[in-house]
């Protein structure tokens, strides 16, 4: 089913949705910067902007996330888990980044289910803001995750201009709805053909970056990508963890365990693949010591064909943030131009 | 809790090098001070605040009062106004200019170096220009690794198709992006640059307006260069640097043993002002400084020679403008510096400041501090040299705390709170303003934004820092000391050239990252070093394949080094990377070879079997 809401409705929604639980909009933070951020008032809403360049994967996947709390109790330890199942609303979050969030949901949820995750990742419900403009670094259209959803979300709303297409997709989305019914209304028949046209639009104005994924994935899932490709295109990395942590699909982590108030809190922290150490044995041995190894194994992770079969997507969602934050000029697009053509900055 | 880069920010632009990626976790997971400690009968036990400062300021005044030598440490991870303070209290209240931080031992001769030829050490390019540099001259060390945003700005411009030309003494990263090699061993970097002087003028590339309006010295150059060797490489690297519109120098601070200290910094000014770089906008130079305020606490005045401003001790109106903003008197006679003090001082502040850790000669310094009779710290971390003071106050770490730092660019960057400190720990700026106020320096200070004020009036660059309508970074106003004339020096050294067949053992590198508190308590950041030292408790140094056959060592099996000062068996590591008769130690382990070394950063040694 498909719905319009007028532009001025949206407040009176977002406040039915604040006294529901937390709202979670991209916001003009202190500095400037458009952030992911709990809302305190509907009017802080940004309905026009860049989209963030830290993603909301931080909402279902904490940077710090404790996990279980251990104390001890006479001569025993007690183990008690830490779940957070404070319901969200995710708002005006592009698609590319539900994108990621349907990846990493289906990750969590392979066996052994991540009970952590899955906890918070039900009680989120996405509404998100389809993109009639892509951004600069974006390439969602070549990762079949934007500039437009036709699934993955649980409302995706589009700027019509004085009033917005509401489309359904999932109960979830439907009781998001039903806080403010009087609201909706049912789109008309040109509303629905202004929103095809909005995105074959969109999907021409992308900018320059570009992902070949297909003969990237042929090359790649053949070890057709020689050694010396690894350790020219390794120089140009430095090893910052960059784009892991700003990639709306990586999810690789450490445990640490924090100690708190006389207890030990046990942590999942986001981690690097690329970092040195993320490999390094307590014996000293480290099965990736070279950083052409880190990089290949990232890549092959990302784009081939075993993980596209395991997962149906390549492990990447076009949002072009990787490209922004690279502190060399290793991110996708360049890597995986680089593995189709065969040779780098030549 | 956790990191996101800002994209408004003018120097990292949403762009975070694995430190800033991790710069939160120290702050939860690091061994926080959350009490003040007072050591009783060798147990830290907990305090209250007032006790804690009461003492402070009581035994001070004993120590003084009985003519004992007291002093005061300085940071270069503390903000520019806890150095401020830290520094008024010393000078102002202590009545000495027994005022330090550990890090200048290994920054002040380049510093020095850069202040001969241009009358002053501030940077003039920022990270932002380097990428728009034709010709870049680094001195490397591992810039990938050391700096990592000056690596990324270097990157930016070779991919554009500028010239990276680098002085090298083993292959890294960075030199294998580089057009041009220039190597030379580790402490005669001089030789090089030497060679690319005299390569400018024989080639006459010298920019010749520069040389008659701005240069002084000129034919003695000459003269100092006339028997230098060089090498077609260089005859290269000195058109690329002439002729280049904008070019960047970048200069870590290579060993500093004189005299003269800082001598292939004077030379590398030099070959700058020679080529007509210097003064010239998106061009200049940039010190490479580790940690993120060497600059401010040098501008703060934490030097036992210099006044806030970097002001000389004996610069009349500075010293006025001081006497009568504290309402004190000020001491003439120059301090000691970090080394000394710790040796024969009585009474020792030190702030977030870990000398054991950072100074080169680091378990002289820890047993020098074992000795001092009342020493007190402040720091956020239970550092090693926390570990042993008799009083211990806590601070907010940089996450906690309002401030101001000045960043190895020049640019005053400003510190937001993002979280409140734990326990009773207080922003170290509180803890100064009260140890102030307990030695009778009567200002009140409501906000940390009163300090920058003061700060403001002791030097005038820092006078409209706080106006900025810029969250990120506060208007710094440029000084031009020594209008604008540039004084030529060669650096005419070569320290230690190893004779036939024997071996010269250099100290690689300037800093110890695995022991700054905010890498050693991040979980993420330490794992490599702390494998390191578990893999290598007696440390090692690095040796190439024919020098390890040569002495007939496996590697990972130890060798004995015996130099004029001393001797020391150490575990070998073997690179194919290195030139034949170098051995490097690194810094972590320079402790290791202390009786080798000597006080010396490179020194010829024997090597044999152990």
């Amino acid at each position: 089913m498909v719905f319009t809401i007028p532009r001025e409705g949206t407040t009176k929604w977002l406040e039915k949705l604040l006294e529901a639980g937390e709202v979670i909009a991209p916001v003009r933070g202190p500095c400037g910067d458009v952030i992911f951020s709990a809302l305190r008032s509907p009017s802080q809403v940004l309905w026009d902007f860049e989209n963030p360049l830290h993603p909301p994967k931080q909402f279902v996947l904490p940077q710090t996330d404790p996990l279980i709390k251990i104390k001890r109790n006479g001569a025993r330890h007690e183990v008690e888990p830490i779940y957070d199942d404070a319901p969200r609303t995710l708002f005006n979050v592009r698609s590319c980044d539900v994108a990621g969030i349907s990846f990493l949901t289906q990750m969590h949820e392979a066996e052994p289910a991540d009970a952590s995750y899955l906890r918070r990742a039900h009680n989120l419900t996405i509404i998100s803001l389809a993109c009639p403009t892509p951004c600069p670094t974006g390439f969602c259209v070549c990762t079949d995750s934007g500039p437009f959803l036709s699934g993955g979300y649980d409302l995706q709303l589009t700027d019509l201009g004085g009033r917005f297409l509401v489309e359904v997709g999932s109960a979830k989305g439907e009781a998001a709805m039903a806080k403010a019914p009087d609201l909706f209304r049912k789109a008309a028949e040109d509303e629905v053909t202004q929103r095809k046209a909005l995105e074959a639009a969109a999907k021409t104005r992308f900018g320059p970056e570009t992902c070949h994924f297909g003969s990237a994935m042929r090359r790649i899932s053949t070890g057709r990508v020689p050694d010396a490709l690894w350790e020219k295109m390794a120089d140009w990395c430095l090893e910052c963890g960059g784009c892991n942590f700003v990639c709306p699909t990586c999810y690789c982590f450490s445990v640490k365990d924090l100690r708190r108030n006389g207890a030990w809190v046990r942590c999942r922290t986001w981690d690097s693949c690329q970092y040195a150490a993320f490999t390094l044995e307590a014996s000293g041995h480290n099965p990736r010591a070279q950083r052409k190894e880190r990089m290949k194994r990232r890549f092959f992770h990302k784009v081939s064909a075993q993980y596209y079969a395991r997962d149906s997507a390549v492990g990447c969602v076009g949002c072009g943030r990787c490209v922004k934050t690279c502190l060399g000029s290793t991110h996708m697009p360049a890597v995986v131009a680089a593995i189709r053509k065969g040779k780098w900055h030549e | 809790m956790g990191v996101a880069p800002s994209e408004t920010h003018p120097v990292s632009l949403g762009r975070l090098c694995a430190r800033g990626w991790s710069a939160h976790e120290a702050a939860l997971w690091g061994n926080r001070l959350t009490q003040p400690l007072v050591n009783r009968n060798g147990k830290l036990e907990s305090v209250s605040w007032v006790e804690a400062l009461d003492l402070v300021a009581g035994r001070f005044k004993e120590l003084i009062d009985a003519g004992k030598s007291v002093g005061v440490l300085g940071s270069a991870r503390a903000t520019n106004e806890e150095n401020y303070l830290a520094g008024k209290l010393a000078r102002a209240g202590f009545q000495t200019n027994n005022l330090d931080f550990s890090y200048r031992a290994l920054c002040g001769p380049l510093m020095a170096g850069l202040e001969e030829v241009c009358g002053e050490c501030t940077p003039s390019v920022s990270l932002n220009d380097i990428e728009s540099s034709q010709t870049i001259l680094l001195i490397e060390g591992d810039l990938a690794e050391t700096h990592p945003r000056a690596a990324s700005a270097v990157m930016a411009a070779v991919e554009k198709g500028a010239h990276l030309v680098t002085i090298i003494h083993t292959a890294t990263q960075m030199s294998r992006l580089a057009s041009l090699l220039l190597p030379a061993i580790r402490g005669n970097e001089g030789e090089v640059i030497d060679g690319l002087l005299a390569a400018v003028l024989r080639l006459g590339l010298e920019d010749q307006a520069s040389v008659k309006v701005r240069c002084e010295g000129y034919h003695a150059l000459l003269r100092d260069l006339e028997t230098v060797k060089i090498t077609a490489e260089m005859r290269q690297a000195a058109e690329w640097i002439a002729r280049a519109t904008r070019a960047t120098f970048l200069i870590p601070p290579v060993s500093g043993e004189g005299p003269p200290s800082g001598r292939e910094a004077a030379a590398l000014a030099t070959l700058a002002a020679l080529t007509g770089h210097l003064g010239r906008p998106g061009s200049g130079l940039l010190p490479l400084l580790a940690r993120n305020n060497v600059r401010g606490a040098c501008e703060m005045g934490i030097v036992p020679d210099r006044l806030p401003g970097y002001q000389r001790l004996d610069d009349e109106p500075s010293r006025q403008r001081l006497q009568d903003l504290w309402g004190k008197k000020l001491p003439l006679a120059s301090g000691m510096d970090a080394e000394s003090l710790l040796q024969s001082a009585s009474g020792v502040i030190v702030l977030a400041d870990d000398p054991p850790a950072v100074l080169p000669g680091g378990q002289r310094a820890m047993a020098a501090l074992g000795r001092v009779e009342f020493l007190v710290v402040l720091d956020a971390f239970l550092t090693a040299t926390a570990q042993i003071a008799h009083v211990v106050l806590p601070m907010a770490s940089f996450a906690e705390t309002e401030g101001t730092i000045t960043s190895m660019e020049g640019r005053v960057q400003r510190l937001h709170v993002a979280t409140d400190p734990p326990g009773e720990a207080r922003p170290g700026w509180q803890v100064l303003a009260e140890l102030c106020a307990r030695s009778d320096l009567g200002a009140t200070y409501r906000s940390v934004s009163d300090v920058l004020s003061e700060v403001g009036q002791a030097t005038p660059t820092y006078a409209r820092v706080g106006q900025s309508e810029n969250k990120w970074v506060g208007m710094r106003s440029a000084k031009d000391a020594n209008g604008g004339k540039f004084r030529l020096f060669a650096a005419e050294a070569a320290r230690v050239t190893p004779a036939e067949g024997s071996h010269v053992l250099v100290r690689d590198g300037d800093f110890d990252w695995g022991r700054d508190p905010l890498v050693a308590f991040s979980p993420t950041l330490s794992r490599d070093y702390q494998s390191e030292r578990k893999l290598f408790p007696k440390g090692y140094i690095e040796m190439c394949k024919l020098d390890a056959d040569g002495v007939g060592v496996h590697p990972g099996r130890p060798v004995k080094l015996t130099s004029v000062h001393g001797e020391a068996v150490v575990p070998t590591r073997v690179r194919t990377d290195l030139k034949p008769g170098v051995l490097l130690v690194p810094y972590a382990f320079r402790d290791h070879l202390a009786n080798v070394l000597g006080k010396h950063s490179v020194t010829a040694v024997k090597v044999e079997q152990a």
